[in-house]
């Protein structure tokens, strides 16, 4: 296990830098997420940690050991791959045997550490098979199983969900918290599905563009997006407009949703801010701070989505959980606007 | 966006590329250089005496002509064999197409020059066709019918017959790949019959079709042997071919080659570039099965009839060399008098014909060395590396097919005169080479394909895992790509045993005659020359079928693709 440490690392593709500069340290058994849209980095960087890919500029540590010039079969890195890419002309044992042999690990032992990460991934019995006669689920386990099995210092996965169904995907997700927490081993996981990196990471960085846009834990990303495009990537947001306006001694922006204190002295006369929807309650119009017409009523079940046009012809969504929100509110209602304002952000 | 480290061509891609380049400038730009040279200079001085030559010689002018209306007739009725019978088999209902589409493809195995030996015994003036007219009474014996008569057909029709599965093959690839969901969105709005052909299908066929046609076209045109049999001398191949054998250096020659090379290459850009340009793929996703045009019971048997008669035509240069091959006596009769197993041992007993096949088996097995090792270095740069100059790489492995046999057979002779290489004095090393490079574009094709196929994950993965790069080719991809190569060199090997303009050309001395030269020297002797002749013609054809049936096992649907220019 092993600590993974980009600094300043860029790489280009003709003209395009996919990777620009970024510096990022993953602390050991680590499960560090690199959330992204296509297209922003995040699948470049992964590989240039599993040596398929030489950085143009910067240094990739693991453990403060220098590895940007490894090559990838020299790293101890295990991957498992957006395809799986699992030998179609060998068993599962065999796939997870192969990367034992370069090890100089004896046959007992080898055939001991196939059988303890078959089990651990739970495909104990599937061992004779070959990968076209599993399911899509067991074919991801049997990736994981074999990256699992050379005991490597980083595991790096790319999009390892992304070939599953919604029910299965939910499934593996579970699974692969468990094989985690269970080897206790550096990860890296490239996703551009939040719910997976909300759900599983310690940690988290958010790229656009080869750049990294803000990073930290799940909780505090959502909680603090840094700027509008954190803020719309990892969850839902409000985006208002706000006009600098001290209130009572204390520094803060007016928006159509009412008055929104600022953390600090912010020198800004107008400024973005974000409400997440939970943060929007709906009441009764009178001596609300804003009020608003509802426009429309999304039920997902669980909770329900009302989006309320305000005055200022802004409109603001408003989720709740529970489905009595569904019965109360109806198309066409005036309704106020409480935000709470000292959960909306200020972003930069 | 993805690209990796090993991308970028290391010291061994470098030396590899290096090697290859070497390879085709020497075999394949130098002898094409130096004809180009030979013919535009003369004492040093640029000239265009020859090509005035060219246009004043009568009969030049008419060897260039025939052979242009050769090449402009086959590939016209290959084209419109090919497409009505890729037409029946992807769009109807027609049953057994298994049968009628292993029937359609196997006259693909007879090279047509040895077909016209067959032909001889049918259609000559005492042959089987006549002679059945002649017992009917319909025609005298004293005025028998001149099938031959024109030596122009007999080789349009030996060749077309031959060369039609190949637009079958390119035209039938095209219909697989085009996802029939859109000639039913063409039908919702409103297209039908022959508006609907023309405005969406025949569009979408283009590029087949054309890949088909620019191969069918160089084939017919430059094709040797079967005019060669036919003795039909005013044809540009086989005014090539005494070119070389003349003792003096032709200038006529030269100027034949260069403007055969003109005249290919310039169907070949045309037909790659300008009407297959456009590549027409197909989102794969959600393909439906596709509607089938209903032939119904009469139409059924109909076409089944026709289709019967068809093949049973295709086949009489087949049947007809086998029926040679076993007669003992077949004079003035219409079927062999007397049978016998004789010629198929005297293929291994005669000195010319023994010597031969073991010349053949040697060479061929060598090409095949060649070839796939240039080959599979060049399918894994074009697959696995990024470099500047891969569409040159591309275009240079493609360039055999642009670039006819007796041309380059030509320049072979010319530019390696009086070099340890010279032909006249062992043609074995140019044999190989040749035979090599001329199966160089399927080998690069069928290689590739299975670089395609395995995809870079797998060995990337292997990498991660600890394998370096010489544990996952032998491990990885090799064992991956295992049946494209076995596919590929079992092809090169058979289409090696039967390549005729290098062997006529090169091979002058008898002790170096491959199969085909053999064949041909045997079929102008008298007695049981070409009975043997047919024997060696079978004995290859089986040998080609077998190894086509082995291939497309092994290669699978992919297997149309070699066909293609």
């Amino acid at each position: 296990m092993a600590s993974v440490e980009f600094r300043d690392v860029t790489k280009r593709f003709g003209a395009v830098a996919a990777v620009d500069g970024i510096s990022l340290t993953v602390e050991r058994g680590e499960l560090f997420f690199l959330l992204g849209p296509s297209g922003c980095g995040k699948t470049t960087a992964l590989r240039m940690l599993a040596g398929f890919v030489e950085p143009d500029e910067g240094t990739i540590l693991f453990d403060g050991r220098d590895v940007s010039r490894l090559p990838a079969h020299r790293r101890n890195v295990g991957m498992v791959f957006q395809t799986y890419a699992l030998f179609p002309h060998m068993t599962v044992e065999r796939n997870v045997e192969y990367g034992l042999r370069f090890r100089k690990t004896a046959a007992a032992e080898r055939a001991a550490r196939v059988a303890e990460a078959l089990e651990r991934t739970r495909l104990s019995g599937l061992g004779p098979r070959y990968p076209s006669e599993l399911s899509g689920g067991q074919q991801q386990r049997v990736a994981l199983a074999r990256a699992l099995a050379i005991q490597p210092e980083v595991l790096l996965l790319d999009e390892p969900l992304s070939n599953l169904d919604t029910k299965l995907r939910v499934e593996v997700r579970e699974e692969i918290k468990r094989i985690h927490q269970e080897f206790k081993i550096t990860a890296v996981y490239v996703t551009h599905d939040q719910d997976e990196a909300l759900s599983l990471a310690d940690r988290m960085a958010i790229m656009r563009n080869g750049r990294i846009e803000q990073a930290g834990t799940p909780a505090e990303i959502y909680a603090k997006p840094r700027n509008e495009f954190v803020a719309g990537f990892v969850g839902e947001t409000n985006l208002l407009d706000g006009t600098a306006e001290p209130r009572g001694g204390a520094f803060g922006y007016a928006t159509a949703a009412g008055w929104v204190p600022a953390q600090c002295e912010a020198s800004r006369a107008i400024a973005r801010i974000s409400l997440r929807p939970e943060c929007v309650r709906l009441g009764a119009p009178e001596g609300a701070p804003a009020r608003g017409v509802v426009r429309r009523v999304s039920f997902f079940g669980g909770s329900v989505r009302v989006e309320v046009e305000l005055e200022n012809g802004a409109t603001l969504s408003s989720v709740s959980l529970g489905a009595d929100a569904r019965l109360t509110w109806r198309e066409g209602d005036a309704a106020g606007v409480y935000a709470e304002a000292d959960n909306a952000v200020v972003l930069e | 966006m993805r690209s990796s480290s090993n991308e970028r061509p290391g010291p061994g891609a470098f030396a590899a590329v290096a090697a290859i380049a070497a390879f085709f400038a020497l075999f394949l730009f130098y002898p094409l250089v130096y004809v180009f040279n030979k013919s535009f200079i003369v004492n040093g001085r640029p000239t265009l005496e020859f090509f005035e030559l060219l246009f004043k010689s009568p009969a030049l002018r008419e060897s260039i002509g025939n052979s242009l209306m050769i090449a402009a007739a086959v590939t016209l009725l290959s084209a419109a064999l090919g497409l009505a019978f890729a037409w029946l088999l992807s769009r109807t209902d027609l049953p057994a197409k298994g049968l009628w589409s292993n029937l359609l493809l196997f006259p693909l195995i007879l090279p047509p020059f040895v077909g016209a030996i067959g032909i001889r015994y049918v259609f000559g003036r005492f042959g089987m066709i006549n002679i059945l007219l002649m017992k009917a009474g319909i025609i005298s014996e004293m005025n028998p019918i001149d099938w031959l008569g024109s030596p122009f057909w007999g080789v349009v029709i030996l060749e077309t017959l031959h060369l039609f599965p190949i637009m079958l093959l390119n035209i039938s690839g095209s219909f697989a790949l085009m996802d029939p969901s859109l000639e039913d969105a063409a039908r919702s709005l409103g297209a039908r019959g022959a508006a609907l052909f023309r405005t969406v299908t025949a569009p979408l066929l283009m590029p087949g079709f054309f890949a088909g046609a620019s191969i069918v076209f160089i084939w017919a045109m430059t094709d040797l042997g079967t005019p060669l049999l036919f003795e039909y001398r005013a044809v540009a191949p086989v005014q090539i071919f005494n070119a070389v054998q003349a003792t003096q250096e032709n200038a006529l020659g030269y100027a034949l080659v260069v403007a055969v090379l003109l005249i290919t290459a310039a169907f070949f850009m045309l037909s790659k570039f300008v009407f297959a340009r456009r590549r027409l793929d197909m989102p794969a996703f959600g393909r439906s099965a596709g509607r089938l045009v209903r032939l119904g019971l009469p139409g059924k048997v109909a076409v089944c009839a026709a289709l019967a008669v068809f093949v049973l035509i295709a086949l009489i240069p087949h049947v007809s060399v086998v029926l040679v091959s076993f007669s003992e006596k077949w004079f003035m009769s219409a079927l062999p008098q007397e049978w016998t197993l004789d010629y198929y041992g005297k293929v291994f007993t005669h000195p010319m014909s023994y010597n031969s096949v073991k010349n053949s088996l040697a060479l061929s097995g060598l090409a095949v060395i060649v070839t796939m090792a240039a080959g599979g270095t060049i399918a894994y740069l074009l697959a696995r590396k990024k470099f500047k100059g891969q569409g040159i790489l591309d275009a240079c492995a493609m360039l055999p097919l642009a670039v006819p046999g007796v041309v380059l057979a030509f320049g072979y002779v010319q530019g390696f005169f009086g070099t340890s290489l010279d032909p006249r004095v062992n043609p074995v090393p140019l044999l190989v080479i040749g035979y090599a490079v001329r199966r160089l574009p399927l080998v690069v094709r069928a290689l590739y394909a299975g670089f395609q196929q395995t995809g870079a994950a797998l060995e990337e993965a292997s990498a991660s895992l600890g394998a370096g790069p010489a544990p996952t080719l032998r491990f990885i991809t090799l064992p991956l790509i295992r049946a494209n190569m076995l596919g590929a060199a079992i092809l090169a090997f058979a289409f090696s045993m039967l390549e005729v303009s290098d062997s006529l050309i090169l091979a002058m001395e008898e002790k170096f005659f491959p199969m085909t030269k053999a064949i041909y020297m045997l079929m102008a002797r008298l007695g049981d020359g070409g009975m043997i002749a047919s024997a060696m013609g079978v004995l290859g054809a089986l040998l080609l079928a077998a190894a086509l049936a082995a291939a497309q096992k092994l290669l699978g649907k992919k297997m149309g693709d070699l066909f293609r220019a």
